[in-house]
């Protein structure tokens, strides 16, 4: 896998975002302390740890649907509020979640432009365009099986087919950084590897990606830096040089 | 690479496409009622007048207003919620508009006045189901019983005549051709419903709130929001409905409308619009309205008594709503 771009060195520029002292409660579960986090510009950070790490928990805040009930958040070094998801859609955040979010009950076209249509000026949907543009998508970014039209419904698509979906609609609106929750965990082995290889293509084309996966090997494969949490605590950050696949699994199994 | 394996649908796929959105089923058991309706009123034609000119007009004028009530309250069902108060917000527009018309308002004023109070009951409705979290079901209840008792007081239980200038009246009763105009505003309000839930953004996120509202919260869509505007929306075409059968009948009682909100329910179920929200046409919910009063009809014309048609459309509405849920799971 080609990681030319991954600096050995820690980077000093400013990181496109930057979370500080980050702590989040559910009622009396704390499922994140204190927590500081960044992600640079062209960047892959892997996000690992064990179940219950409070992964899901720095994702959703980071994707604006959690509101942190301490820290903040700086985006370019300017601070900023994330109020809803759609707040931090407009700062460059573009989230594919585990369960994917999508719309069984409406077709793949309407699915990946769902709260982004493109409209005329009162509000009327262009569909061609959008049909037109979806089909593009899908023979060009996300080539998958058995998906035949961007009017099939989602609902009727297996959970792979789903996926790629979710991703066509994430690659589509090519944010500044990309969320990925357990991105690869319904996909096939070659599926799973034109995914990465997409990955990395867009880190060189100076997107930011933060994935988080149960699969070292994978993020391994990616990666520039990893970011180990356990416990809602952060106690490990460091460059894929400086470690491998096997230090982290330890790292992460030994620290339970 | 990969060769295109993306295809144009075939005609196959339309259709199925259409049993999927359910309009394709209602089409078919509509079309079906409708010929052998027919058929027997060709074969006989002294005992069962159902092709004859008189019948068809007073279907026609029947229709109307139900269909512009449907279409709301299957907006805001595909969007996952209920109004059970659209009986009582029919009613008691129609009532401000024709108290304030007849205490000397002028007649625009007052209109305008009942299509503000359907819009206001509608906010409140879904202004307390969104802030409280309570189902619609219960807030919408609470809402009907209350707004009956306003209608009882303001109306002091006795009936409100209405008789508007030569104008308006002929604005919603007037016939063109073998039709009172409110059915062509009908089918232009069902052609606007249509517009909105297929062709523009909003009728997008009805359809995803009511799939998915996770999801749909997200992608960043402000839920309540639009939640909001589909209670606002159906208490709007409820006081267009409510309004338009006060011009017809020149008077409004209080106890008009009782029962709507169910037969409005039913409507957009027999018209393949799912309980839980995510699913639904306009086609459908219009064919579902209508399909409900050719059955009224049809009893009627065949002397059967009233409670017949209770009967027959709780069996039809049960079944449908059996049939929509097997077609989800499928």
């Amino acid at each position: 896998m080609a990681n030319d771009q991954a600096g050995a060195e820690a980077r000093t520029d400013v990181p496109f975002i930057e979370l500080k002292g980050i702590t989040h409660q559910y009622g009396p579960i704390l499922a994140l302390n204190n927590v500081d986090f960044k992600v640079h510009r062209a960047e892959i950070v892997g996000l690992v740890g064990d179940n219950g790490a409070g992964k899901s928990t720095l994702i959703k805040i980071l994707s604006g649907v959690l509101h942190p009930t301490g820290g903040e958040i700086f985006i370019e070094g300017k601070k900023k509020i994330f109020d809803s998801a759609r707040d931090a859609m407009q700062c460059g955040m573009e989230t594919i979640y585990q369960d994917m979010n999508l719309i069984d009950v409406m077709d793949i076209m309407r699915n990946i432009f769902f709260g982004r249509e493109e409209t005329y000026p009162l509000g009327f949907l262009k569909i061609k365009s959008m049909k037109k543009k979806a089909m593009d998508i899908l023979e060009k970014e996300i080539t998958i099986e058995g998906i035949r039209s961007p009017k099939q419904l989602v609902g009727n698509l297996s959970g792979g087919q789903k996926q790629a979906v979710a991703i066509a609609r994430a690659m589509f609106f090519k944010n500044q950084v990309l969320l990925l929750d357990e991105p690869t965990s319904a996909l096939s082995v070659r599926e799973t590897q034109a995914f990465l290889d997409h990955i990395t293509k867009l880190r060189s084309e100076g997107l930011s990606v933060v994935i988080v996966t149960h699969n070292l090997y994978h993020a391994y494969q990616v990666a520039d830096r990893f970011v180990i949490l356990s416990h809602g605590e952060k106690i490990e950050d460091t460059l894929r040089a400086d470690t491998d696949a096997e230090e982290l699994t330890r790292v992460i199994v030994g620290c339970k | 690479m990969a060769e295109s394996v993306l295809r144009r649908e075939s005609a196959g796929d339309v259709f199925r496409r259409m049993r999927r959105g359910n309009s394709g089923n209602i089409v078919l058991l509509f079309i079906i009622v409708q010929l052998v309706a027919i058929a027997a009123a060709i074969i006989f034609p002294e005992d069962f007048r159902y092709l004859s000119m008189g019948n068809i007009q007073l279907m026609l004028k029947a229709i109307p207003s139900l269909v512009i009530i449907v279409i709301g309250v299957n907006l805001l069902m595909i969007a996952g919620e209920f109004d059970l108060s659209v009986g009582a917000i029919f009613t008691l527009t129609a009532l401000v508009m024709a108290k304030l018309f007849n205490a000397g308002i002028p007649l625009w004023t007052s209109v305008l006045a009942g299509l503000a109070c359907g819009v206001l009951m509608g906010l409140i409705n879904g202004f307390i189901v969104v802030k409280s979290n309570v189902p619609s079901f219960i807030v919408t209840l609470g809402a009907m019983w209350f707004w009956r008792g306003i209608i009882l007081i303001i109306s002091s239980s006795i009936t409100e005549s209405f008789y508007p200038s030569d104008f308006f009246t002929k604005l919603f009763t007037v016939n063109v051709g073998p039709v009172q105009v409110q059915f062509i505003w009908a089918l232009a309000i069902a052609v606007i419903g249509w517009l909105i839930l297929d062709r523009h953004s909003l009728g997008n996120y009805f359809l995803g709130i009511g799939g998915n509202r996770k999801a749909a919260a997200a992608l960043g869509i402000d839920t309540r929001k639009i939640k909001v505007v589909a209670f606002c929306i159906t208490g709007f075409l409820t006081a267009i409905a409510g309004i338009m059968s006060t011009v017809r009948i020149n008077s409004i009682s209080p106890i008009q409308g009782q029962g709507l909100e169910l037969q409005a329910i039913a409507a957009c179920v027999i018209g393949g619009t799912l309980l839980n929200g995510g699913k639904g046409t306009i086609l459908g919910a219009f064919l579902g309205a209508a399909l409900m009063y050719t059955i009224q009809d049809v009893l009627l014309l065949l002397r059967a008594p009233g409670h017949y048609l209770q009967m027959f459309v709780g069996i039809v509405i049960v079944i449908a709503a059996v049939l929509n849920e097997a077609m989800r799971k499928e």
